[in-house]
């Protein structure tokens, strides 16, 4: 797979050698921020064993609800935000409490969700364009996918992003030395610290170029981070995989299925509200194309990063990656001007491919 | 263990069908050893035995589920060798099988079902009308008051088992085997059963009629054989069979001291109330209104194992599984769970209060197999490991996991194998791991040694001694006699939902302990 991204960035780059510009670059990591963070809350849906198909229009409908908080009723644009926030929070807690209290298979309900969502959404903006900010002026909602990083800013953060990775790297590795578990050789990490850091530090290098580090990627990495916490360390994201891998088992195990989809649900309300405030501000204003079928992106990045369409398995290191190709497929294929019904094919082709091969090389691993 | 079968029932050359020396392996475990069986043409042939005595392999070898090649000796039909590769293979010899989950669409109607798979047709369409008029043709032949095209979910069980055999018949067969039929039908219902059969009889139908309720098989059968762990033991004309004869057949084995039950020490004075108290339960199945568990009262006290027996469907499963809060909806009764009362169980509240289960089903209900060991082992205990703010001690949690995979030896190069990848015993002791991990008062052990070796077998037998020891109480479920007499301090047999009987340790004995099992249906008659 990172094989293939190699392969996807090359063919690119050939093709067009401003795929790798500091200009393009900069644009392909705020459409990954999109992506990824919409992804990384599909990916805790998926872990359970359920889908989620009603994001991408719930991604318009927060975001368009939003923005004409600010445009039309000139309310200031936190306030409209955090409205929109809440808004987000009582559909997925309320799509949630129907999956689990009425036992609805929640393709059905996320079903109903999209289409609802989406006449609400082309209700809430009135089927016109609305602009996330009056006038030029910008306001904490346009400046998600506008601000950047001063230079020095996006180095200090890269390094303690840096410093803090290792660290924990470092603790990791001490802790399992003193259970007595096999460590990788000492030259190995260091190769992959100095990899990393390299990686890091060359990307912020470029992106400063432009304009700096977009905060819309700031933004994501702290989702991820999130995430990964709460699949990873806590009772919440034990339960997910036990749930996922054996709902019975799960139930029998005195774990509470029911709060803990609910809280899946309620999170996936998390990550579209984000979502949809910067995939709006990104294109400047609500329309109704908004968010049109960014749920198939979202689900094609986890299964591309390996998380199983069943439930059980999956890390959110993979949905990062997933959500990398899923982008730098579209954004390349939008530099090289494809037409759009290449692109939609090239992309069913690559998630197909994907599931193939997850299939493939998921059973052999059985 | 095989015995000789007795002269007298040599088979004769008209036998429709013919079994020698059938032997059937599974890794591990002998399921038939040099089986003879014969089958005459217009005959109801009994099979019985204990659970696990190889009745359903011998007809599962029959039914050629188990294909000719994967077992040894002979089948023959007609005197002429048969050699089944599938269900076809036999059904086309004329041989069918009806199971206790029936082969029918629910969805479908009465007539679709009874031609599934072989529907009438004109050209390439289904012929509806020739369909509906030949079952009713076929219902009425049968006597039944059915209306072809209704939808099958409509019918009773007890109609819904007369629709397979009307669809065995209208395949021409000659060959009927009934697996439990009359498990689930009211003694109205088995009367009719009873009457179609020996009309089918009377018209040269064979048939091997496979039952525990033995009143039942001495009204209908023509010959009794008893299995006996995978071998013929015996084969008797009716007027030769007697309801004790036949138990002593079923039964008829040594119990050897394999099962080292080291009962609590009785020197301490006994503690006043029990740990669990259960009082005239009465539990009906999930969506439906009849009681099913019926009557049920029992107390368990530390330091006390209860055996639970009795036969396949008696409610074993379903009392544990209703106790830990899993299964059923609780009609009258009470339960008093360590001096508080427990009127709505769930598995979240027992698992809090120190009931715990360990499912006979240990991949469908024990086990997230795709994950490590020591993620299922401390699945049901993360709140010990809880750190602030949510986080999970995993330092903490792995020596939990490690102790317990080192005093359970779980067989795994460590505790971060998968699951999926171990014997059936290690499972077993993963999901017994994750249990004891929780701490509990009171352990449910629903088979805890099915499907695993001698080994292992031993090991689960120390750790409910070791259960005992630490005063906490084990409540353990099993279909093997021996077993349930070895490690209980005190039986209770259940039959059909209620209590067969209550037997202290001196009065242990198969032949007791199974006659309580058949107690119902022995009172029935």
């Amino acid at each position: 797979m990172p094989i293939a991204l190699i392969g996807i960035c090359v063919f690119f780059a050939l093709r067009e050698s401003a795929f790798l510009g500091p200009r393009n670059l900069t644009q392909l990591f705020v459409e990954f921020s999109i992506t990824g963070t919409l992804a990384l809350g599909m990916f805790m849906i998926l872990l359970s064993g359920q889908i989620d198909l009603s994001v991408g229009s719930g991604v318009g409908l927060i975001g368009g609800l939003a923005a004409v908080l600010v445009f039309h009723h000139g309310w200031p644009a936190p306030a409209a935000m955090l409205a929109a926030f809440a808004v987000a929070l009582v559909l997925w807690t309320l799509m949630g409490g129907l999956i689990v209290v009425q036992r609805i298979p929640a393709f059905i309900i996320t079903l109903g969700g999209l289409l609802i969502f989406k006449g609400l959404f082309w209700l809430v903006i009135r089927n016109s364009t609305v602009p996330v900010a009056r006038g030029d002026a910008d306001n904490l909602y346009s400046l998600l996918t506008t601000y950047y990083l001063p230079a020095r800013a996006g180095h200090a953060l890269a390094l303690l992003v840096l410093a803090v990775l290792g660290v924990l790297a470092w603790r990791h590795r001490a802790a399992r030395r003193a259970h007595g578990l096999p460590v990788p050789a000492a030259a190995v990490v260091t190769a992959i610290g100095l990899a990393t850091a390299a990686g890091v530090l060359g990307l912020v290098e470029i992106l400063n170029r432009f304009r700096g580090v977009p905060l819309s990627l700031v933004l994501l990495a702290a989702t991820a981070g999130v995430v990964h916490f709460l699949t990873r360390h806590t009772p919440f994201g034990r339960y997910l995989y036990a749930i996922g891998g054996n709902e019975e088992a799960a139930a029998l195990s005195g774990i509470p299925v029911n709060r803990v989809l609910v809280g899946a649900f309620v999170l996936m309300g998390v990550t579209v509200a984000l979502t949809g405030f910067m995939t709006t501000a990104y294109s400047g204003a609500s329309t109704t194309t908004v968010g049109d079928l960014m749920e198939l992106d979202a689900i094609a990045a986890c299964v591309i990063g390996g998380t199983a369409l069943r439930g059980g398995r999956g890390s959110v290191g993979g949905v990062i990656f997933g959500a990398l190709v899923m982008t730098a497929l579209l954004n390349g294929m939008t530099l090289l001007a494809v037409a759009p019904e290449t692109k939609f094919i090239a992309r069913g082709v690559v998630l197909t491919l994907a599931v193939w091969l997850d299939v493939v090389f998921g059973t052999a691993k059985n | 263990m095989s015995s000789p079968l007795p002269p007298a029932v040599a088979s004769r050359p008209s036998a429709i069908l013919e079994a020698r020396g059938l032997t059937k392996r599974f890794p591990g475990v002998v399921a038939l050893r040099q089986v003879d069986f014969d089958l005459r043409p217009g005959e109801i042939h009994a099979l019985c035995g204990e659970n696990g005595a190889g009745k359903s392999t011998l007809i599962k070898l029959l039914a050629g589920i188990h294909p000719s090649g994967s077992y040894e000796g002979e089948l023959r039909v007609d005197a002429r060798a048969a050699a089944f590769r599938s269900v076809r293979d036999a059904e086309a010899a004329g041989i069918a099988v009806i199971t206790q989950e029936f082969a029918l669409v629910d969805a479908l109607s009465v007539a679709e079902n009874i031609f599934l798979g072989r529907l009438p047709r004109r050209g390439w369409r289904v012929d509806w009308l020739e369909m509906h008029r030949r079952a009713a043709a076929l219902l009425a032949d049968f006597g039944l008051a059915v209306d072809p095209e209704a939808p099958i979910h409509a019918l009773g069980i007890g109609q819904k088992q007369l629709i397979e055999i009307v669809r065995a018949m209208d395949k021409q067969s000659r060959v009927l085997v009934l697996d439990e039929p009359t498990a689930a039908l009211s003694d109205q219902e088995v009367g009719i059963l009873l009457d179609h059969l020996r009309r089918l009889r009377a018209q040269g139908t064979a048939c091997i009629y496979i039952s525990h309720k033995l009143t039942e098989v001495l009204a209908i059968a023509d010959r009794i054989t008893v299995l006996r762990d995978g071998a013929s033991v015996v084969t008797l004309a009716r007027s030769a069979a007697t309801i004790p004869g036949l138990i002593r057949h079923m039964v008829g084995r040594e119990i050897t001291e394999q099962f080292p039950r080291r009962p609590a020490p009785p020197a301490k004075p006994a503690p006043a109330e029990p740990l669990l108290a259960v009082r005239n339960l009465c539990v009906a199945p999930p969506a439906s209104a009849g009681a099913f568990l019926r009557n049920l009262s029992f107390e368990l006290r530390r330091g006390e194992v209860l055996g639970i027996g009795g036969l396949m469907g008696a409610g074993r499963t379903e009392l544990l599984m209703h106790l830990f809060g899993a299964w059923g909806c609780r009609l009258s009764g009470d339960v008093v769970l360590q001096g508080r009362p427990y009127p709505h169980p769930s598995p979240r509240e027992s698992i809090a209060r120190g009931l715990v289960l360990a499912s006979e089903d240990r991949r469908r209900y024990g086990l997230v197999l795709e994950q490590e060991i020591g993620f299922n082992l401390s699945l049901s205990s993360l709140r010990q490991f809880l750190r602030a703010p949510g986080r999970i001690n995993q330092a903490a949690e792995h020596r939990r996991n490690q102790e317990l995979f080192d005093s359970l030896q779980i067989k795994a190069p460590d505790q971060h194998a998968r699951t999926s990848g171990l014997s059936g015993g290690n499972q077993q002791k993963v999901v017994l791991g994750k249990v004891l991990m929780i701490d509990p008062a009171v352990v449910l052990l629903d088979e805890p040694t099915r499907g695993i070796d001698v080994g292992a077998k031993q090991e689960v037998y120390a750790l409910i001694n070791r259960l005992t020891g630490e005063d906490r109480a084990v409540v353990l479920v099993s279909s093997e006699l021996p077993e349930l007499m070895g490690m209980s301090d005190r039986i209770i047999m259940l039959a059909e939902g209620a209590r067969g009987g209550e037997f202290a340790r001196p009065e242990f004995s198969p032949e007791r302990l199974l006659a309580a099992a058949m107690h119902a249906a022995a009172r029935a008659a």
